[in-house]
């Protein structure tokens, strides 16, 4: 909200530069963003809290400074020239909705010659970033930037009969508001009307015909207090704010309407026209001022400062408090209307707070009770997979959680998206099922910049539906495509692959121990058929990898292969990693043994994998896959394997015999289950 | 004896410079036979002439010649390894060429940077906690003390989901969750991601990290939150850096304060300055003791237990420590942007 100085002075005898002021201001929370100086005045931007609607006009803000800087409000006298008549003779109000219209109050001004306003209010106007009006509705916006009260002006010649009616708008009632538009009323909305139809939204807008215009002589002023939620619900649904209802919505003072009445009232008399006498007071039940009780000790207990009796039943004062000592230490305070915010102790206690000034209360460490600490698995296992990929050249991304419905369609993902009633963007109009196209979309970005490997990955929730309910996945998805290392003079630079892919995979879940890991072939609406894994924990399916369909990489306009997978980290963290367990180191030699099959091509390595491991050899201490070709040599549609195996005792040097019969072990084993056979033996 | 001795020295040097003459396999071969030959090796020779030394002598000799055979067959070793090699003259390798590269991953700045709290706060004996990013109304209004229909609600404006469900607009619901779940002493934080209906431009973005921040224990006070946020602050910058708290409003804590450091970019003496806009102040966390109201929706007793909350937005702290000018950077994860932080 705009606050000018010079308006200010209407209501405080200050004479201080603006720099100390906003200054000032700012200790006791009335934050100014920005000011300006300006036809001789200084406008300062004052951010507001929507606790805070006292705020919102001059008045308000000048009864802050007047706190906190120990000076009086100046008194002003708003003298109405009135003629014979009395209001209540000619003028009916009726209130039909006491909740939603808790006061109501109405003048009358007869014979006023409408026109421009006097330069001073085009002055007060213009302050406020508006443009002028006319004299009546620039003093009913007056009112409300000094005051903040609404005010709604009627011309009182287009009213049909001699009633305002408040009261719930019917089904089909229309209104045409303001400026421009006719608006369908709906049950739930509170109206001005006269006896025939709808006048005005309370609180909200006005309607267009009962607008003051030049030529107006006659004039109804409305001066009330609306319920705030009520209001709110309004404007929402009307689409409509105004400078009134955003005051409505935070709370009036409902103390204030005659006064502002009369304000309106003064300033317009002063120049023309007269007031029927009284005003039109509609306020079946007269709210009592709040009563909050506050405990010294609390003040301290709170704060960590004891502060004076004297200073906070002083300040209680200034602020326009009444304080009543009911127990030695223990006041009553009683709160006016115009502080909506203040309903308990807490409240009272921030507000001695900002007045003493938050800089003047002691910084302190709490001594520190020991807590239950125990450790965040998911911030562990995060740090892990983070410090490993680093390792492995894998950057770390993040992508907005959203994805747009025809990515979704592109990656058909096996999961129902949640969808975002109100997004930002129909790009953005989906909670993201995959990792996979927020690092695509990496992918693209950076080869349109020149990078020439891209290996990334992003740890972070996917979002699905089931059944109604709502879900997130915590996830980790790595994509890696292009040279693996920067170019060096000597060799050429390796590329990355499905086995670099793989192994990181592999090495990543070694790392957090979950040694229990298999793949196995498996299709996917992501990869290419003949590129497709799934990864599986104990059995327990937690995660795919392969390569990027050729439909979703040309999609993207990405022209080499991209190896991505996608890992289910929740579900991996509700498992059991193999606890830590330290293993001698054998101080005996081992005794390693190559050995070669033939197999055929159909047997798959994670096949031979189960099968050794069943076998539970003892002292079987590793073994290792390291060679595999088929050439001439190699008869048919076969492969040939090499194995090292590696066979060591803990506690003695393990004898050949011993080795051979463990080797003879795994040899039978692979012949009777996939009939592998010895390359270049006699094996049968 | 002493004969026996000066001879090794001399076997020994001629031997280094045997081996600075040695170009080829060939001639290591020579070199190689001529000291460790099984028959008339220059070592084999020396271990005849032994039986001459005397018995008290004999053990000092065998260990000067067992010295000896070592570094002869070391120095062979050597030698043989460098031979196979790709021939490089010494003369002939650039030995200023570049050495090898390889990629290392570089961490997200944003995470970087949210590890760097996380670390402060540890040390200051804070749990780390989580929560869910979807949340309901209660969680991430209700419970925090927002009135239903309440025009505070528009200071986060909210992505919907259903009714009831949204995306969290702050870290605040965790606040809720983790005093549901675990009686005072409490002292955590909280980082994670948060939503906002924002179109992004270069100081909004969409969605954005938070870490928040929870004590609750017998005695709290507001001097323990400016003490804790002080300290937190000048870990995460530095010792003498200004700090200014002023009041503020937030439903869920009261007294609320917001908290203000010094422009470390212009020290508040440019009235253009693009970080702080002249007023040499930027804000960076909003805090407070949290609400009674609040403690009570927990079943916690507010006239026994007091508390402080804080929260802080951790991309606008990073933007304004890595000088970034615009939060969209974060997010477009152009690599040669991330791989500045490793
Ligand atoms: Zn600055």
């Amino acid at each position: 909200m705009k606050i000018s100085i010079n308006w200010l002075k209407e209501y405080l005898d200050i004479n201080i530069f603006p720099e100390k002021l906003v200054d000032e201001m700012n200790n006791i929370g009335l934050l100014v963003d920005q000011w300006e100086e300006k036809d001789g005045d200084v406008i300062l931007e004052l951010e507001t809290y929507a606790n805070r609607p006292d705020t919102l006009g001059h008045l308000g803000v000048a009864r802050e400074i007047a706190a906190s800087q120990g000076i009086p409000l100046k008194d002003q006298k708003f003298p109405v020239v009135e003629g014979d008549e009395n209001i209540s003779d000619v003028f009916d109000v009726q209130v039909l909705e006491e909740d939603l219209c808790p006061r109501y109050c109405g003048m009358i001004i007869k014979g006023f010659n409408n026109g421009p306003s006097p330069p001073w209010l085009i002055k007060r106007i213009q302050a406020m970033g508006l443009s002028p009006v006319n004299h009546v509705v620039d003093v009913t916006n007056y009112v409300l930037f000094s005051t903040a009260q609404p005010i709604h002006a009627f011309d009182l010649s287009k009213l049909s009969g001699d009633k305002i009616i408040v009261r719930k708008a019917m089904k089909g009632e229309e209104l045409k508001v303001l400026g421009g538009e006719s608006i369908q009323l709906s049950n739930d909305m509170l109206v001005i009307a006269d006896e025939k139809k709808p006048l005005a939204l309370a609180g909200v807008v006005g309607g267009e015909e009962t607008a003051v215009t030049d030529e107006s002589k006659d004039i109804f002023i409305e001066s009330a207090c609306f319920d705030p939620v009520s209001i709110r619900k309004t404007w929402k649904e009307a689409g409509i704010q105004t400078d009134a209802s955003y005051r409505f919505e935070r709370g009036t003072d409902i103390s204030f309407p005659p006064e502002a009445a009369r304000m309106v009232a003064s300033l317009l008399t002063k120049e023309g026209g007269k007031a029927l006498k009284g005003l039109v007071d509609i306020y079946p039940k007269p709210r009592k001022v709040r009563t909050v009780v506050l405990r010294h000790h609390r003040v301290s207990q709170l704060l960590g400062i004891e502060i004076e009796e004297e200073f906070i039943a002083d300040l209680l004062k200034r602020m326009g408090f009444q304080v009543e000592n009911q127990n030695e230490g223990i006041w009553r305070v009683q709160v006016p209307h115009f502080r909506v915010d203040l309903e308990r102790e807490a409240d009272l206690i921030e507000e001695i707070a900002r007045f003493y000034g938050y800089d003047k209360i002691p910084s302190h460490l709490p001594v520190f009770q020991g807590i239950n600490l125990e450790v965040n698995k998911r911030k562990n296992i995060e740090d892990r997979i983070r410090e490993l990929l680093f390792h492995e050249g894998f950057d770390e991304v993040v992508n907005y959680s959203f994805m747009d419905t025809n990515k979704e369609k592109l990656f058909k993902t096996s999961s129902e998206a949640i969808e975002i009633r109100n997004p930002v963007s129909s790009k953005a109009s989906l909670l993201r099922t995959t990792l996979l196209e927020g690092l695509l979309g990496n992918i693209v970005w950076n080869i349109n910049r020149g990078a020439e490997g891209i290996h990334a990955f992003e740890i972070g929730n996917i979002f699905y539906q089931n059944e109604g309910k709502c879900f997130e996945r915590y996830s980790l998805g790595m994509v890696t495509m292009g040279q693996l290392d920067p170019v060096f003079w000597q060799k050429e630079p390796e590329k990355s692959d499905f086995f670099h892919l793989k192994g990181t995979c592999e090495e990543l879940l070694r790392h957090l121990k979950f040694d229990e890991f298999s793949f196995t072939k498996e299709e996917n609406s992501f990869f290419e058929g003949n590129y497709s894994l799934s990864l599986s924990f104990k059995g327990e399916k937690i995660g795919i990898l392969g390569q990027m369909k050729q439909s979703i990489v040309d999609a993207y306009s990405i022209e080499e292969s991209v190896w991505a997978a996608e890992i289910n980290l929740g579900s991996l963290l509700e498992k059991q990693p193999k606890p830590f367990e330290y293993i001698p180191v054998s101080r005996y030699p081992g005794i390693v043994r190559d050995v070669s099959f033939i197999s055929d091509r159909d047997i798959s390595y994670q096949e031979i994998k189960d099968c050794i491991e069943k076998l539970n050899i003892p002292y079987l201490e590793d073994y290792v896959l390291y060679d595999r070709f088929t050439g001439k040599e190699i008869p048919g549609e076969k492969i040939s394997l090499s194995f090292r195996f590696v066979f060591r005792h803990p506690e003695k040097t393990l004898l050949a015999e011993e080795a051979d019969s463990f080797q003879d072990k795994i040899i039978q084993a692979l012949n009777t289950e996939f009939g592998l056979k010895l390359r270049g033996g006699g094996q049968d | 004896m002493v004969d026996l001795i000066k001879k090794i020295k001399v076997l020994r040097s001629n031997f280094d410079e045997g081996v600075a003459q040695v170009e080829d396999k060939e001639s290591l071969q020579e070199l190689r036979n001529t000291y460790l030959s099984r028959k008339k090796g220059r070592i084999t020779l020396l271990l005849k002439e032994m039986k001459n030394v005397s018995p008290e002598e004999k053990p000092e000799v065998g260990k000067k010649i067992n010295e000896f055979k070592i570094h002869v067959q070391q120095k062979l070793d050597e030698l043989d390894r460098e031979i196979e090699k790709p021939k490089y003259k010494g003369s002939q390798i650039d030995l200023t060429l570049p050495g090898k590269q390889r990629y290392r991953g570089a961490p997200h700045p944003i995470l970087k940077y949210k590890k760097r709290i996380e670390q402060i706060f540890l040390s200051m004996g804070f749990s780390i906690e989580d929560g869910p990013e979807i949340e309901t109304d209660y969680y991430n209004f209700g419970a925090l003390n927002f009135p239903p229909h309440h025009p505070a609600r528009d200071d986060w404006d909210t992505l919907y989901l259903t009714d009831d469900l949204l995306l969290r607009t702050h870290t605040s619901p965790v606040q809720i969750r983790v005093m549901e779940k675990k009686k005072p002493p409490i002292r955590m934080i909280n980082p994670g991601k948060v939503y906002r209906r924002e179109t992004p431009d270069p100081t909004h973005i969409p969605m954005f990290y938070q870490v928040e921040g929870l004590v609750v224990d017998f005695g709290i006070t507001f001097a323990h939150l400016k003490g804790t946020l002080e300290h937190f602050l000048k870990a995460l910058y530095h010792e003498k850096i200004k700090i200014r708290f002023r009041p503020s409003y937030f439903p869920f804590t009261e007294p609320s304060a917001e908290v203000d450091i010094e422009c470390t970019v212009c020290r508040g003496e440019e009235s253009k300055c693009r970080v702080c806009g002249g007023g040499g102040w930027i804000e960076i966390l909003g805090a407070g003791m949290v609400d009674p109201q609040v403690l009570k929706n927990v079943n916690i007793d507010p006239e026994k237990y007091s508390g402080f909350a804080f929260g802080m937005g951790i991309d606008r702290t990073a933007m304004f420590s890595f000088r970034i000018p615009d939060l969209r950077n974060f997010y477009e994860n152009d690599l040669r942007f991330i791989r500045q932080f490793s």
